[in-house]
């Protein structure tokens, strides 16, 4: 009885495999997405684990298992405990969050500007996060006190969702005419925002105290290692809201590819859409830069990536690239914290190692039909 | 019924549609001709609900423009836009399928069907999986017109007669799928929906147009039907050279009417 069962799921494996397989041959491409979907949600749950399985020391996530079934007669050590549930649970908890964070708002904002190069971290919004949160943490208690007493510890996602959020009107303000949307002034417009919040980051820089000036660091090159469940509490669920209303815009994103006129006449409430989307772009941009920092190209790598073998259509874009950005983000954490072991490189240069030679991919591939 | 009186309209402060006043009803093709930049686009998409008048009224059935919502208008009127650019990968299918999903019809089995049958109705049967950006201007324009079949698919709904609002159908299009388009404008106009085209080809409107309306400088010169409104004097008057309307050229220059052709 345990053998054949065995043996079904080795055949379910094969199956499936050649299921892909198929639909993707015959070019039906919303079953492909359905059955991707399935594989990239196993494939997230194995990096998941696999992320808390490794690490510098060795704990054993067995031990952690019999702890948490009551069984801690088990020879549990409570430094396998720590290691794991306060160390690497929160540390591949916030890399999933951030990673579907950042590869949905890529998904929402390339839709909204029609456009694949379109992404929070290139056309400045992340930047426009991070000034949000260097502005609290420098001039912090003194002059922002107040917000402080309002938010908690919400108040740092809550900075650097306003600075993303401004960035993101100005650039759609200055991008958009007459309802088309201009690439190459998106990107100028990009380029000239990040130098301009550059410039005030290096004024409050300037301004900092030793203390400030260590936690400023950080946001530069965007790391997980400071995972701790109290940055989960503050950003999950801004992160969690966000993707949530993202479905709801699904069908929209995909009328709107055709044109904001056309989307019109297919019954698309164009206005409310492109405000929801910059709203819920913003909020997940802030909430991720104010727990990690800025981590580059995982916005613009995994839609591109699915886009390649689910096509376009955002009713699946958009759950797979959750999916696929989580993952590919704790694998890239799992890269950094292994590669330089036991010390650990920041996740933001892995991404960049990986994501701006694929960047130029894109751009050299598809220079003719994206207006540049 | 589609009414537009004493429409006008603004472009950046400067009025582009002064005082047009038409109407499209149920049954009938209304074409709108003149020449460029006479409004007759401008007037196709204050009619749309894409641009807001600054006078006049525009009603569908009956119902003010002003007080609809978009998903109310898309379940009345179809738009075809002159060109449609699609910055990402979509098939044929899927391009034709987001018109289903504009569309009336929430039943996921006469999906395949409605789209099927679009497709074969614009000549494009076989190319559902081929990729929107590799087709030719003339079949993207189809495929464009496949979708908006698939949001208005049937003419009529419960008594009430939906629209299609075409800019330029034809204008990319080679003379055999110029009259196959017209054509098919013509049997949603028999099967009781209204038809509002913009059009270019005035041997072509003669010949599908049950209503004609010629504007100039952004009011209407003439309308009525395509044998009152093309005469050699309207003509000049709008078109600002004079032209016999009825004459054929002198023997040895070879001329084509479509009116010739057989499908």
């Amino acid at each position: 009885m345990p053998r054949s069962e065995a043996s079904d799921r080795g055949m379910g494996l094969t199956t499936f495999a050649a299921e892909i397989r198929s639909e993707w041959r015959s070019g039906n491409r919303a079953r492909l997405a359905r059955l991707v979907i399935i594989a990239l949600s196993a494939a997230a749950i194995a990096t998941f684990i696999g992320s808390i399985m490794t690490g510098a020391a060795d704990a054993s996530l067995s031990n952690v298992w019999y702890w948490l079934i009551g069984e801690a007669d088990q020879a549990l050590s409570v430094r396998d405990r720590i290691i794991i549930l306060d160390i690497r649970l929160p540390r591949a908890v916030l890399g999933m969050l951030v990673g579907a964070s950042l590869a949905v708002s890529g998904v929402v904002m390339q839709g909204l500007f029609r456009n694949p190069l379109a992404d929070p971290g290139l056309v400045g919004v992340s930047s426009g996060a991070s000034l949000g949160a260097v502005l609290l943490i420098v001039l912090g208690t003194a002059t922002f006190g107040p917000l402080f007493a309002l938010f908690g510890f919400y108040a740092l996602p809550v900075a650097a969702f306003f600075g993303g959020l401004v960035t993101t009107l100005l650039l759609y303000r200055i991008a958009t005419r007459g309802g088309q949307t201009s690439i190459a002034t998106l990107l100028l417009a990009g380029i000239a925002l990040g130098a301009l919040t550059g410039a005030v980051t290096g004024v409050l820089v300037f301004l900092a105290d030793d203390k400030q000036l260590r936690d400023l660091t950080f946001w530069g090159l965007g790391s997980l290692a400071g995972a701790n469940w109290t940055k989960i509490l503050a950003s999950a669920p801004i992160i969690l809201l966000s993707l949530a209303v993202t479905p709801f815009l699904a069908r929209g994103l995909n009328a709107i590819t055709l044109g904001e006129a056309a989307a019109f006449h297919m019954g698309i409430p164009v206005q409310r859409l492109k405000n929801v989307a910059i709203v819920s772009v913003a909020a997940a941009t802030g909430a991720s830069v104010a727990v990690s920092g800025g981590i580059g190209f995982v916005g613009i790598v995994v839609p591109h990536l699915l886009r390649l073998v689910i096509g376009p259509d955002h009713r699946y874009l958009l759950p797979a690239s959750a999916l696929l950005g989580g993952t590919l983000l704790i694998l890239a954490d799992m890269i950094a914290r292994t590669i330089v072991s036991p010390a650990e490189l920041p996740i933001g240069i892995v991404t960049a190692f990986i994501g701006a030679p694929f960047f130029l991919w894109i751009l050299l591939r598809g220079r003719s039909n994206m207006g540049l | 019924m589609i009414n537009v009186s004493n429409l006008t309209v603004r472009l950046s402060g400067r009025p582009v549609i002064n005082g047009v006043s038409l109407e499209a009803p149920p049954g009938a093709l209304t074409a709108i001709v003149g020449p460029n930049g006479s409004g007759k686009t401008t007037t196709l998409k204050a009619i749309s609900g894409e641009l807001s008048p600054s006078g006049g009224t525009i009603r569908i059935n009956g119902r003010d423009l002003r007080g609809l919502k978009p998903w109310e208008l898309a379940s009345m009127r179809g738009v075809l836009p002159q060109s449609t650019v699609i910055s990402f990968p979509f098939t044929v299918r899927e391009v034709v399928r987001l018109g289903l999903a504009a569309g009336a019809n929430t039943d996921p089995a006469v999906h395949d069907r409605i789209a099927a049958d679009a497709l074969e109705a614009v000549d494009l049967a076989g190319f559902a999986g081929r990729f929107y950006q590799e087709l030719s201007g003339g079949e993207q324009q189809r495929v464009q017109l496949a979708r908006v079949l698939c949001q208005i698919a049937e003419p009529v709904i419960d008594g009430e007669p939906r629209y299609l609002l075409l800019d330029e159908p034809v204008s990319s299009l080679d003379i055999r799928h110029q009259l196959g388009i017209m054509q098919l404008a013509r049997k949603f106009c028999e099967r009781g929906g209204g038809v509002v085209a913009v059009m270019h080809d005035l041997n072509l409107t003669a010949m599908f147009a049950d209503h004609m309306v010629m504007m100039k400088a952004g009011k209407v010169r003439a309308s009525g039907a395509p044998r009152e409104v093309l005469t050699d004097e309207t003509m000049e008057a709008v078109f600002g050279c004079r032209m016999r309307v009825g004459v054929a050229p002198a023997p040895p220059v070879p001329f084509v009417l479509p009116q010739t052709a057989s499908l």
